[in-house]
């Protein structure tokens, strides 16, 4: 056994979460160490955390749960580090409990389409431990390749496929969680369905990391379609192209996904690692998947040619074979830090909009692209609505990060306006507390601070998150610029 | 306060809202969302307890010995609200019958992707607060997967959304999933969103009878088939005694559905009389008799609103289990009804999900049979790790067996809920697990 490294720390706590986890090798506390775990996808807010401590079972992270929770110590728990709305910041010095460390592959169960994993297992790994078999893990967030099964529970992560098959919460059959007291919980033992009782299941998946720490997670795979095909087709006119989104789903089918990009987002997307000869002059691109039995797939893509043509495509061609299709799809899976490739930064939103609204949300967005001055690319999972606005600025430039903020939250008002709503997959975290007041009553707000009460009394557990503070508005609009801008 | 006294001071306090007495127990009918918000409100103040209605079809579900003061029908609640045919979502009040609701939106060739029981009866805000489902849902999921948005009516009177319109949401905790399946015990259901699914091109119905009754036979073809890329969206066992009652078979029996355009579903059809072992007879049944095939099998279970199955005769009386386990352990319970019939000399139909691990089995016998059997099911639904719930319980059996089951470890969390959202308790006291 490798000899116990020695705690520099005076700190009794530091002291106290090393011994629980087995002395100084897993755990971090100076500094220079905690600087990586100051913000996660969501770049613009920093805090430093009290320590950062890698328990290497559900046992320890109970018992690091309990000590924090005896000695009101403030903790949270960290997948990848892959969110995009700052869920994992420490925004009070928090203790962060990574979970990286717990990244087993339990048991994988085909016959009855379940497998079992630790929180830190990454996404694209189940469906790569799988594949042999026929068999894949249906939700698909452009991170996958990275991002935690743990950190898509918290998220209720969505992705590109989940027209069809749905988000996370959909392919969640039970969880083992730790409590913000300590107690180990298992809802959904074996992943057997409609457990009696209220659907824990359903409220802890999305949480965002406020109502348990979870340690083990039971997921369906499904068997992979018969037969796939993707489309690629290049519209002159935005609303050419969001008319065939709303024609291709009254026509009666259901895409397994349904992409758009628009011309900034193409622009960025060509420049980058993997572009795949977009033509520059064209106002959006569609990226339509169609799958199922091999049968009836034909009958789909000509309905959706017959569509596309209706609309005024200006070109539209299948894929030739799975090579090309991965092309198209690297090309849109990349398509947020190929804006990097334009702008030296970038804020993503994440609003989502009733489908058939779609060409009035487009012109208002860039009427407030107009007004703030800064560019903004659209890359979208149309046909669920889930619009992704991509706000370009330069943060050298003094006061572009406010503009930027600002153009993001005016991009979610409008889609509160219409119907819709200010996260689709993303999360709130800290970014979008605030525009909680765009779809909530305070009243609405308040019976959801009510359930995180009987979970989280002492609300030590990732505080501060998912809701905005009542009456503190104005401070806490203030303290974002003033963390914004240090 | 006797039903008398309540009567006069209803009338007074709420003049617009028709109620009627029947066996000394009050029913109020409201017609809009501030009539059940008003209602609410004066049973918060005056702590008199409700019980939600709907179609009636639930009433026996999880039925405990309490008086409520005042019976809430939703009856008279109904109507779709808001259809955007292409979003593919639907607003509708939750008094509105499911079967309603469905032959509305067929016009449009869209549906709600749920199959419950007693369509005709059922509305379909007792369907959500019930999670109530069908065989269907190994293709098309359950009300958690169909439910993006409610309004509903707190204990305390105010209305409160949950989700939205749209299909795709994190906004906030997922406040949707505490209302499905909580039997009414958090809150009145008032408008219920869906999303919704084009109504499939095409539906065939196998039936597979394995008539020499060998569970392991069908257990090689069901892996078979759900290890293929066919895409069944259900496939349902059928025991003996249930293929009898549904297709005169004395068998186990498969029921596969294929819904897909026409060109897939006989590809599929093709695939699966390939499939088909030897021993095995195979039917098939498009349109009108696949569809008159699963209107039995939604009408099989005895129902709380009617009269044939409330009334217990001479032959004795029937209950209805739901049990959940893994899978492909659907076979167990068929098996364990099978052996029961022998024990108890109770006549138990069983249907099951292969891909879901949802059961239903209804029993009947002398109630000290049936009552035997239900616990020997729940014990041995337990040993696979799944449980047992009882879904109608009939009067001689009323208090005598706890329908819910055992409490899980995690009780404290769902009391907790249930004392900060309702913690006068008026709302379907007593009606859910562990006397929540």
């Amino acid at each position: 056994m490798a000899a116990v490294k020695a705690i520099k720390s005076k700190d009794k706590h530091i002291q106290q979460l090393a011994a629980i986890v087995g002395g100084g090798r897993s755990i971090l506390y100076q500094k220079e160490d905690l600087l990586a775990y100051d913000c996660d996808g969501f770049t613009i807010h920093k805090h430093l955390p009290k320590a950062v401590v890698f328990p290497k079972d559900t046992q320890e992270v109970a018992a690091l749960v309990k000590y924090c929770h005896e000695h009101d110590l403030p903790f949270l728990a960290r997948g990848a580090g892959t969110g995009l709305s700052g869920g994992a910041i420490p925004l009070n010095e928090e203790v962060i409990i990574s979970m990286v460390r717990m990244k087993r592959l339990l048991s994988v169960d085909m016959e009855n389409r379940r497998a079992v994993v630790e929180p830190g297992f990454v996404n694209l790994k189940l469906t790569n431990s799988i594949s042999d078999k026929g068999y894949y893990y249906a939700p698909d967030p452009s991170s996958q390749y990275c991002c935690t099964i743990g950190g898509n529970v918290a998220e209720n992560a969505g992705g590109a496929h989940c027209l069809k098959y749905g988000v996370t919460t959909n392919h969640i059959l039970g969880l083992e969680v730790v409590m913000p007291n300590g107690d180990i919980i298992e809802i959904g033992k074996d992943g057997v369905a409609d457990e009696p009782g209220y659907d824990l299941l359903g409220l802890i998946t999305g949480s965002e990391g406020t109502l348990g720490i979870v340690t083990k997670i039971v997921v369906r795979i499904l068997k992979n379609p018969e037969a796939k095909q993707t489309v690629l087709a290049y519209f002159d006119k935005v609303s050419d192209g969001s008319q065939a989104v709303s024609d291709i789903i009254s026509s009666g089918i259901v895409p397994a996904a349904l992409e758009m990009m628009d011309k900034t987002a193409i622009e960025g997307v060509e420049a980058a690692a993997f572009p795949v000869g977009h033509p520059k002059d064209i106002d959006a691109v569609l990226l339509i998947e169609v799958d199922g039995i091999s049968a009836g797939i034909d009958e789909q893509i000509d309905e959706i040619l017959k569509v596309c043509r209706n609309r005024n495509v200006r070109e539209v061609k299948v894929a030739q074979d799975e090579a090309e299709r991965g092309r198209w799809w690297a090309n849109r899976k990349t398509g947020f830090g190929a804006m990097g490739a334009i702008s030296p930064d970038y804020l993503v939103q994440d609003g989502v909009i009733p489908r058939s609204k779609l060409p009035v949300v487009l012109d208002r967005i860039n009427q407030i692209s107009n007004e703030s001055g800064l560019r903004i690319a659209n890359i979208f999972h149309a046909g669920d609505g889930n619009l992704h606005p991509l706000v370009l600025f330069d943060a050298r430039v003094p006061g572009e990060i406010e503009k930027a903020l600002e153009a993001g939250s005016a991009c979610l008002k409008v889609c509160a306006d219409v119907g819709g709503t200010i996260t689709g997959e993303h999360g709130v975290g800290i970014e979008k507390r605030e525009e909680m007041r765009f779809v909530f009553t305070e009243e609405e707000i308040a019976a959801q601070t009510d359930v995180r009460e009987v979970f989280n009394p002492k609300n030590l557990l990732n505080a501060g998150k998912l809701f905005p503070s009542p009456g503190r508005c104005v401070e806490v609009k203030k303290e974002m610029k003033a963390s914004v801008t240090s | 306060m006797v039903t008398a006294e309540l009567l006069t001071e209803l009338k007074a306090v709420l003049p617009e809202v028709k109620i009627t007495t029947e066996e000394n127990q009050v029913t109020l009918f409201p017609h809009t969302e501030e009539q059940i918000a008003e209602i609410v409100k004066y049973c918060q103040e005056q702590k008199k307890t409700i019980c939600i209605i709907g179609g009636g079809t639930k009433s026996k579900v999880g039925t405990s010995n309490e008086r409520v003061d005042i019976n809430l029908s939703l009856s008279e609640y109904t109507g779709i609200v808001e259809h955007t045919v292409g979003d593919m979502t639907v607003t509708v009040k939750a008094g509105t019958r499911y079967e309603e609701l469905q032959e509305y939106l067929a016009q449009h060739k869209q549906k709600v992707a749920l199959d419950p029981s007693w369509p005709r009866d059922a509305t379909i805000g007792g369907v959500i607060a019930a999670n109530d489902s069908g065989p269907k849902r190994l293709g098309y999921g359950t009300a958690r997967d169909s439910v993006i948005g409610l309004r509903t009516v707190y204990p305390n009177g105010k209305v409160i959304r949950s989700g939205g319109r749209v299909v795709k949401n994190v906004a906030g905790y997922d406040m949707n999933k505490l209302f499905i399946g909580s039997m009414g015990t958090l809150g009145v259901l008032s408008e219920i969103t869906l999303k919704l699914r084009p109504l499939q091109k095409c539906e065939s119905l196998i039936l597979l009878s394995f008539s020499n009754g060998n569970l392991d036979e069908v257990r090689r073809f069901a892996v078979e088939l759900l290890d293929s890329m066919m895409e069944p969206v259900a496939l349902e066992l059928l025991n003996p005694a249930m293929a009898e009652k549904l297709v005169e078979q004395n068998a186990y029996t498969l029921a596969i559905s294929l819904e897909d355009v026409e060109t897939s579903v006989t590809y599929q059809e093709e695939f699966i009389q390939k499939l088909r072992p030897k021993n095995a007879e195979l039917t098939i049944l498009r349109k009108d008799q696949a569809a008159s095939f699963w209107q039995r099998l939604y009408t099989a279970a005895p129902s709380g609103c009617d009269p044939d199955t409330s009334n217990e005769n001479n032959a004795g009386t029937v209950a209805l289990m739901k049990i959940g386990v893994v899978n492909l352990s659907v076979l167990e319970i068929a098996r364990e009804c099978q052996l029961l019939s022998d024990q108890y000399s109770v006549k138990a139909e069983a249907h099951g999900g292969l891909g879901t691990g949802i059961c239903q089995v209804i029993l009947h016998g002398a109630s000290e049979d049936v009552a035997q059997s239900i616990s020997r099911l729940r014990v041995f639904a337990a040993e696979l790790g799944g449980y047992g719930i009882v879904q109608y319980l009939p009067e001689s059996l009323n208090g005598k067996v706890d329908v819910w089951g055992e409490r899980p470890s995690y009780f404290r969390l769902l009391e907790g809920i249930k004392a900060k959202m309702d913690p006068s308790r008026i709302m379907n006291p007593k009606r859910f697990i562990g006397g929540i």
